[in-house]
């Protein structure tokens, strides 16, 4: 333990020395190096995201597997976002590595990264924002606000993409009321989420709708997480919002066969019958501080009394629901004069409340900015308070991220 | 060892170095707090981002996000607009019987007729950071006759001629970004709205001499009247805010 806590310093150490090093190229260019060209009617904005960070996790006793504990590239991403003189928006956001390690595991690794994080085209000429393609959902403060502008590595388990999807395909609506006070969101998607590239559809050939509405005081609020401004008024958020789909599969069809990597790790993503999410978030900042609640809850109908997300009870015990979910809460204090940032974050879950048994986690984190969040040090902690040992079996106690990230 | 223990170990760590790094200390500046006295909501103008006071009519000109570019009455209530639009005003100047507006996507200077804000030039202007981290100021720097593009971050201060020919380029490491700057009485002032401040700077080398700390969330734009008082209007809040003169820094 005493080298790993002596590779971790070194590591920290490496990393913000670099960094101060590398200072030099960022002073005359503190936004990072994102390119613009523009032409009479259009304009292309060039950027993007790299991050590298060590990983360690302390396992429980009697596991040997420390194939965990090592360098991980984080984000290695490219983005192109174009904006038309008549009012059209759009965006390809790329990840290579993504598409490399899908390519090269065959899609195994993990089928819900694709490689696309964004490919839309958008019409902002009028009141309403017509959104065609593939971007995020509106769906959960935690998954539309960006993990990249917090010192955390990685999202909250609630919604990090195992409960419900982050990203589909599909119609997004929405238009700003009230001075820019209330912002609605409407839409519908394939409800395969993040595997719609794999599968194209499913089946039962049915949507997934899905709605937010927001509203902020004194004025609109962008999803970030820290109060980076340093807010000399209180200003806050809250949204409610909600998303179903009815996936009842025809005859001589299942998810499971179909579709097989769309469920996700609880089965919870799609199922073969209904399943509904309702959610509510808020955020308010004041002079640095930040302070955030989330909470997302799924109520699920598979078709079948047999399905596995029944846990094998009798339907007088189950009444054909099966319930998930949980919620987070975090608390921030962004330090402008000393470049820093910290968060601590809990959250409660439960991914099936028909098996027994919850989890609890707890998350900290620090970030040392030397450039904002666009040339950032971060080091992130996270361990279960509880551990759900039917749903999600763990085999480790605790794990520690640190490493670098810039933005361009 | 625990996991907890390494963990308060690594913390520790990382702040100390922190504590370390932030040792380079920045020029002090004379600092004072500066309250607005009262404000306005700009129903109909979204997402106000620059303002400028004319003294020869006693309106103003206010710019939106939208692209659009508004006359109004001294209390924001708008007088007419422009009929030729752009895709996102940020930045307002009169010079003349002209009105100047930036463009900030297409990198675009537009200059209307004051008389019948008909648009009469189009000037093209290079800055080829981020989309919109781009020129969201400008003013005429009547102390050495041209004028000042201000990028909002990283920024920097472009002195362009009359044609928006480029001269010189000054970086500006004060403030995390500038959103408005305004030439006043032989003085260069420089809003940031990250940082909501005020900085008044000298008008040939743009170093600050004095700051202005404000409370007012998101400050997109900045204008003296008549009276040397201060509007600010804010592009979140969709408000304009009054100030009394510049307090005296001690």
């Amino acid at each position: 333990m005493q080298k790993k806590l002596l590779l971790f310093s070194l590591l920290a150490a490496g990393s913000v020395i670099v960094a101060r090093a590398q200072f030099s190229e960022f002073q005359n260019n503190a936004a990072a190096s994102t390119f613009t060209l523009s032409s009479d009617q259009n304009t292309l904005q060039i950027g993007g995201r790299t991050s590298f960070y060590y990983e360690d996790r302390v396992m429980k006793q009697g596991n040997v597997n420390l194939s965990h504990n090592g360098f991980n590239v984080g984000d290695m991403d490219i983005d192109l976002l174009g904006k038309t003189a008549n009012k059209f928006i759009y965006e390809f956001h790329l990840s290579p590595i993504d598409l490399v390690t899908a390519a090269a595991t065959q899609n195994t690794s993990n089928p819900a990264n694709s490689g696309i994080k964004a490919a839309y085209l958008q019409y902002v000429g009028f009141l309403v924002h017509i959104k065609l393609g593939f971007d995020k959902v509106p769906f959960s403060q935690g998954s539309l606000t960006e993990k990249w502008a917090s010192p955390m590595w990685s999202h909250a388990n609630l919604y990090g993409g195992d409960y419900f999807s982050r990203r589909d395909i599909g119609l997004t609506l929405n238009t700003n009321l009230m001075n820019n006070r209330l912002h609605l969101y409407g839409g519908m998607y394939s409800g395969l989420g993040e595997n719609c590239f794999e599968y194209g559809g499913d089946a039962s050939g049915k949507p997934e709708f899905i709605g937010r509405a927001e509203y902020s005081y004194p004025g609109k609020m962008k999803y970030a997480s820290i109060d980076e401004e340093n807010s000399p008024v209180v200003n806050f958020r809250v949204a409610l919002n909600a998303r179903y789909m009815d996936k009842t599969q025809p005859a001589g069809h299942s998810v499971a066969t179909d579709v097989p990597d769309a469920p996700g790790a609880f089965g919870l993503r799609i199922v073969d019958g209904k399943r509904s999410v309702y959610g509510g978030d808020f955020i308010i900042k004041y002079r640095g501080l930040s302070f955030l609640f989330e909470t997302d809850m799924v109520n699920i109908q598979p078709t079948s009394t047999a399905d596995p997300l029944y846990e094998g009870t009798a339907t007088s015990v189950n009444k054909n629901k099966v319930n998930a979910g949980g919620f987070t809460t975090s608390l921030n204090y962004n330090l402008e004069k000393l470049h820093s940032c910290v968060t601590i974050m809990y959250e409660t879950l439960n991914p099936n409340d028909l098996a027994p048994g919850h989890e609890e986690w707890l998350y900290l984190g620090y970030a040392y900015k030397l450039s904002g969040f666009n040339s950032v040090f971060k080091i992130e902690y996270y361990r279960p308070m509880v551990e759900d040992v039917v749903s999600d079996p763990l085999k480790y106690t605790a794990q520690i991220r640190a490493g670098y990230q810039i933005v361009f | 060892m625990t996991s907890n223990k390494l963990t308060y170990r690594m913390i520790f760590a990382a702040l100390s170095l922190s504590v370390l790094l932030v040792s380079f200390k920045k020029k002090e500046i004379p600092t004072t707090k500066f309250k607005f006295e009262h404000f306005k909501l700009l129903k109909k103008i979204p997402e106000p981002s620059d303002i400028v006071y004319d003294k020869e009519t006693g309106h103003t000109f206010i710019v939106s996000d939208h692209g659009k570019l508004f006359e109004c009455d001294t209390l924001g209530n708008i007088i007419r607009k422009a009929p030729e639009e752009g895709m996102d005003f940020e930045g307002v100047e009169i010079l003349d019987s002209f009105v100047y507006v930036s463009d900030e996507t297409p990198r675009k200077v537009y200059q209307y007729r004051k008389s019948d804000l008909s648009l009469v030039n189009v000037f093209s202007v290079t800055w080829q950071g981020a989309l919109n981290k781009a020129y969201e100021s400008l003013t005429y720097n009547a102390t050495k006759k041209c004028f000042l593009l201000v990028s909002q971050q990283p920024v920097a201060v472009v002195e362009y001629d009359k044609d928006f020919k480029e001269i010189k380029k000054y970086p500006f490491r004060l403030a995390r970004d500038i959103s408005s700057a305004r030439w006043h009485n032989g003085f260069v002032y420089l809003l940031s709205g990250k940082d909501e401040c005020i900085f008044k700077c000298d008008p040939n080398t743009y170093e600050a001499l004095e700051k202005y700390n404000i409370n007012v969330l998101n400050p997109e734009g900045l204008a003296f009247d008549a009276h040397e008082n201060i509007l600010i209007t804010s592009d979140d809040l969709q408000r304009l805010y009054f100030f009394n003169n510049l307090p005296i820094i001690k």
